[in-house]
């Protein structure tokens, strides 16, 4: 049975002036039983600004280039189908 | 008896240099591995960020077999043992944290290339089409035909 799972993970923080900065990471492993294969896809979630008051902002990591080329290449195959609908109805 | 215990060496090591890689394909989930070393410049931090993409394969096999064919009497006996494995890291910058006087922000990290290339593609599928329906108009003959 293959171990697939998705975490959230909080690193060591650093400081900085009066503020605290706590990266976060969400790492998404594929793993087949006897350990012989695996996937592991980690990527910046979230940096965690706490003030010397204790009160935290979560400051969330976008991956534009990502979000970029699927947004991309769902409009290249959604334009391809247009295409194709509006020569077949012509 | 000794080319069992040749084996058996044989197979430890193997099974260490697989638990090596196995602990070095977990420690691509680390949240080290993703934020980079802080950079102190005057009042300024910057955390670099990448997004980490690790794939590992390995494999182990060991036999070993007796041949009675030429002599029964004194059947020779042999063993072997085999392995191999392979795996990728990939690696790519996804944004800098910047921790200023004025404080806290997030700027992403824009692949250009890797823009124009989804573009193209994407413009590519567009084009395909366009030409795949322009032609198949073309070739079918007309009602007066």
């Amino acid at each position: 049975m293959p171990l697939i799972e998705s975490e959230v993970k909080q690193g060591e923080a650093t400081r900085h002036g009066n503020l605290e900065l706590i990266p976060v990471n969400q790492v998404f492993r594929i793993q087949s039983a006897g350990k012989h294969v695996g996937f592991i896809w980690n990527r910046p979630k979230a940096i965690v600004v706490r003030d010397e008051d204790g009160q935290e902002q979560v400051l969330p990591v976008t991956d534009v280039t990502r979000i970029a080329i699927w947004a991309m290449l769902a409009g290249g195959i959604l334009g391809a189908i247009l295409i194709g609908l509006l020569y077949r109805h012509q | 008896m000794s080319d069992e215990i040749a084996l058996d060496q044989l197979k430890e090591s193997g099974l260490d240099v697989f638990q090596d890689t196995v602990d070095e394909f977990l420690a691509a989930a680390d949240v080290g591995v993703v934020y980079g070393e802080p950079i102190k410049h005057e009042d300024t931090l910057i955390i670099p960020t990448a997004e980490v993409l690790c794939v590992m394969g390995f494999g182990l096999g060991s036999g070993s077999g007796t041949d009675t064919s030429k002599s029964p009497e004194s059947p020779s006996s042999g063993s072997g043992s085999g392995g191999g494995g392979g795996g990728r890291i990939l690696s790519r910058p996804v944004a800098v944290v910047v921790s200023s006087p004025e404080g806290v922000r997030v700027e992403p990290v824009i692949d250009l290339t890797k823009l124009a290339l989804a573009g193209l593609t994407a413009l590519g599928f567009m084009v395909g089409m366009m030409f795949r329906m322009s032609s198949r108009r073309h070739s079918l003959p007309g009602l007066e035909d």
